[in-house]
């Protein structure tokens, strides 16, 4: 490209703090971003990627501080421009952040906001017309009914439909460049899929340079025309995608790149079947739980969520059981059922024979001894003001553990065993990392020497190496201890590598039942194509996403249209499905996927 | 229509309210000790004439007899009679006995007609006297937690919780009326004397309310999208105005509902101070006088404004921020 850049960063430094005590952040930052050209910039938690995205739009607040080097647009540098005419300029310079939740205020309706933004950079501009450029705008990236939307309030968006909005806000304007930051990573695979595609329709449309920020190198591949790779504040290699992956220079790409999960080469790791039992561990039939929630402006009636709806199936002693689908496809409440936080309304969860609804007294304190939950968040689920020991002996002293010698013997031990330094002990858990916080959660759940774990989105939070490093944990821990784990999650990548067998749902039911390689290698439901089509890998994709999925989000659990739930994203759907709804049909021993082609295939089989 | 569902939910629950108030305050003041016929009457009165008034009263029915009775005409709007206030002033009982003065005893409606607007007048400069100084002082503490506005406001505001109502309402009077002659202090001869009652009242109503605003202002402006906001380029005004004041009103409002009802309780003191002819007075001569018809109606009358007040700031509210459900 001849033509002269849109932005250039020459020699960027930034630091925190000030004085003797100050540390770099970035340190030698320069790159130039041409028109129309996207730029992806890569590199792991704390590389300093987030803070080098908010310095090209001018945003480093104290205690962060510009050490050296300038951000030059239009031949002048942003960085130097006072309140009031860098607020002008934000016209051509926009930003997209990660967190769509929390950019717009929860108390005004997001088109009043995003016409609100325009006529700050554009003063002067019509009212109506702004209105106008707005819900055209919200049409162009496929909100539906973009008219009502307007005047809808953040609340009432999900979080994907919430990027679409702040990309509108962000583009609405015109600007010269754009700034994304992180844009996919709190979105489903799915719907982040589509919003990447979004982005790079209108950025083509509106002629827009963008500096494209993410940790997964996947998705920078996705977007990317060239790709710098930030490692502690420094660029250490600059390529294009695809030489990038195929011939990576620097050890620090080499290890991102070794980090990405394998789904179907042969280095992904071969799991076992499930070995057969007489008896499943957990059995869960026929299960259905419906929320109500009060209708807002009516007198007393209610909405019913169906949160899970007609759940089967076993778990087997000794398996690895994954659980996969994205946010609100009822797998939390599926959690709430398998661990006796609520009761199915119909349908029954039998663990080890025994109906879980009628478990009373003693017989009640042995399930919970054998099940135990292991939780998603870890820091807000470990008490910030007891000390690790403690927190560990609470459960033995529930469970009739007095004493005191003993019980400090067998806390030791199973720390341990998680690998917890014993020095730790006396410890609040105030200075651990996340994974330090996970293994107390896991010891937590150990130390009652349980049957079966339930981890709901245990690793999800947990950086690459330190879910390889619990995962081996957990392989350890289940060797010696026969243990049986039920994994609730999202990450298929991470489902891939672990689970002998995965369930996958969708709106509340589960759709299909599989082994891991019949789901990877031959899903029987076009749901389960669609997710494998958005996985972030940089394998060549079995499964294409423009064949795999329609345009949109799941319909809402309140008001279920009848038929089957995935119908209105389904490619193949056609008129029975949106009349019925498919049950899970059997395709082989102990496999089945709920859609109407299976039926078919079946059908035809047979003849 | 949502607001109507709200307005008829909330009316019906605030009817209930109400109702089992007057219920409970009812059967208190029958249960107390001290006859109040003996009070009207006259110490004098022979004991024989006092059964017979308390009979045609229907004081020696059973309470809940009693309750029925009166609720049948509170429905009405009939809060009934005072049994010591006559129609046409002061009031009567003690030890003098006259039978003739009996019948044209004052309505307890119109006792309260009359000295609620006094009071509400004096709530509602209260307010606004509070308001216009919590929002000088807290705003720009809370744009700058930590520094000088910061810690202005919570010298201010410490002082103030520390300062007792009755002495400062002496202390006021006697600088600003007795000793300058800028204002009136006792009784009621115009609007004039209704401020330094108010001022009194909003230094006691200001150090809660600065506090709240300086704490909900700045996490207000903590909160992700007002940094996003400059980098979406609104000006520092409208992010202030628009969005963190907006967002920092829930609070507010909140506390601003029990406080005007904490504030009722408020001019008993200073009303009785300033000898200021309102509700807390008129209470306080009630409670003297054990006259149980007029601290019902005090009663119901009051526990209806604070149930009004708080559907009023609720509704305020979730019309602010609309993810809010009461």
């Amino acid at each position: 490209m001849n033509s002269s850049p849109v932005l250039s960063v020459k020699n960027l430094g930034v630091e925190v703090g000030t004085g003797a005590g100050a540390r770099p952040v970035l340190s030698d930052v320069s790159f130039d971003l041409a028109p129309r050209e996207i730029v992806g910039i890569i590199g792991a938690s704390g590389s300093g990627k987030t803070v080098l995205a908010r310095a090209l739009v001018n945003w480093i607040d104290p205690p962060l501080r510009i050490s050296s080097g300038s951000v030059e647009y239009k031949s002048q540098n942003i960085l130097d421009l006072a309140g009031g005419r860098m607020r002008l300029l934000r016209r051509e310079i926009a930003y997209v952040g990660a967190n769509p939740m929390g950019a717009l205020d929860p108390t005004l309706p997001v088109g009043r906001q995003i016409v609100e933004k325009l006529s700050a950079v554009v003063p002067g501009i019509d009212p109506s017309e702004a209105r106008k450029r707005v819900i055209d705008l919200l049409g162009a990236v496929r909100i539906p009914s973009p008219r009502l939307r307007f005047d809808e309030y953040p609340s009432q968006f999900s979080g994907g439909m919430m990027q679409r909005a702040l990309i509108v806000d962000a583009l609405i304007s015109n600007p010269a460049f754009l700034v994304a930051d992180n844009v996919t990573q709190p979105l489903d695979v799915t719907v982040a899929a589509q919003v990447l595609r979004l982005m790079r329709e209108l950025t083509e449309r509106f002629d827009t340079a963008v500096v494209f920020v993410s940790s997964s190198l996947p998705t920078v591949k996705e977007a990317a025309d060239q790709v710098l790779v930030l490692s502690e504040g420094r660029i250490v290699e600059r390529n294009t995608p695809q030489r990038l992956i195929d011939a990576p220079q620097h050890p620090y790409t080499l290890q991102l790149i070794s980090q990405i999960p394998k789904i179907w080469t042969s280095e992904a790791v071969a799991v076992p079947r499930t070995p057969n039992a007489a008896r499943p561990t957990i059995s869960i039939r026929d299960a259905t739980r419906t929320y109500l929630v009060r209708k807002r402006g009516t007198f007393a009636a209610h909405s019913e969520v169906r949160a899970v709806r007609n759940v089967t199936f076993d778990v087997m002693p000794g398996e690895n059981f994954g659980v996969v689908g994205e946010s609100g496809c009822g797998k939390s409440t599926l959690m709430r059922l398998l661990s006796r936080l609520e009761f199915p309304d119909s349908g029954s969860v039998i663990c080890d024979g025994q109906d879980l609804s009628k478990l009373r007294g003693k017989m009640l304190l042995k399930f919970r001894r054998d099940f135990q939950l292991v939780l998603q968040d870890p820091f807000n689920s470990l008490p910030p003001r007891t000390s690790i020991g403690a927190i560990l002996e609470d459960p033995l002293r529930v469970h009739g553990m007095r004493n005191a010698k003993e019980i400090r013997d067998r806390v030791l031990a199973v720390m341990a065993e998680v690998e917890l330094p014993a020095n730790l002990y006396d410890e609040l858990p105030l200075g651990l990392s996340a994974g330090q916080r996970q293994r107390v959660n896991v010891a937590r759940a150990m130390v009652l020497e349980p049957k079966v774990l339930i981890m709901d989105e245990t690793l999800s939070s947990l950086d690459q190496t330190e879910q390889f490093r619990l995962l081996a944990l957990f392989e350890k821990l289940q060797a010696q201890h026969g243990l049986t784990y039920v994994f609730i999650s999202h990450d298929l990548a991470m489902v891939r590598r672990v689970c002998n067998r995965v369930a996958v749902m969708y709106l509340g039911e589960v759709v299909e039942i599989a082994d891991n390689e019949r789901l990877f290698f031959d899903p029987g439901h076009p749901y389960t194509k669609a997710l494998l089509s958005a996985v972030p890998t940089l394998e060549e994709r079995r499964y294409k996403p423009e064949d795999c999925l329609l345009e949109g989000e799941p319909p809402s659990p309140i008001d279920l249209p009848p038929g089957c739930s995935f119908a209105s994203r389904c490619p193949h759907a056609f008129d029975r499905c949106h009349a019925e709804s498919p049950t899970l049909t059997v395709r082989n021993h102990g496999e089945s996927a709920a859609c109407f082609l299976v039926e078919r295939q079946g059908a035809r089989a047979a003849a | 229509m949502f607001i109507i569902s709200f307005l008829v939910r909330r009316l019906a629950q605030g009817a209930l309210i109400i109702f089992l108030v007057t219920l409970l305050i009812f059967t208190l003041l029958r249960v107390v000790p001290g006859d109040p016929v003996r009070l009207m009457a006259g110490g004098m009165a022979p004991e024989a004439l006092i059964e017979q008034i308390a009979k045609e009263m229907g004081l020696r029915d059973p309470v809940l007899v009693q309750f029925g009775r009166y609720m049948s005409g509170v429905v009405r709007g009939d809060l009934g009679q005072s049994f010591v206030r006559p129609a046409s002033g002061a009031s009567t009982g003690g030890s003098s006995f006259g039978d003739a003065t009996r019948g044209e005893r004052a309505d307890v409606l119109t006792l309260i007609g009359e000295t609620l607007p006094m009071t509400l007048q004096l709530a509602f400069l209260a307010i606004v006297f509070a308001m216009l100084f919590s929002f000088l002082v807290g705003i720009p503490a809370g744009l700058s937690p930590g520094r000088w506005p910061d810690k202005v406001a919570f010298y201010v505001s410490s002082i103030f919780i520390s300062l007792p109502g009755f002495w400062l309402g002496i202390v006021l009077a006697l600088l600003l009326s007795v000793k300058l002659g800028w204002l009136p202090a006792i009784g009621y001869k115009g609007f004039a004397y209704t401020i330094l009652p108010a001022i009194v009242l909003a230094v006691e109503l200001s150090p809660v309310l600065i506090r709240t605003l300086t704490g909900s202002i700045s996490s207000a402006m903590m909160m992700p999208f007002i940094a996003v906001g400059r980098v979406r380029g609104l000006s520092q005004r409208r992010i202030i105005f628009a969005h963190a004041l907006r967002n920092a009103s829930v609070p507010l409002l909140n506390l601003l509902g029990i406080q005007i009802s904490g504030l009722l309780g408020g001019v008993l003191v200073i009303e009785f101070i300033f000898d200021y002819p309102g509700l807390g007075l008129l209470t306080i001569n009630a409670v003297l006088q054990r006259d149980f018809p007029l601290i019902q109606g005090i009663a119901i009358v009051t526990s209806a404004i604070f149930v009004l007040i708080n559907i009023a700031v609720d509704l305020i509210a979730t019309l602010i921020d609309p993810r809010l459900e009461y």
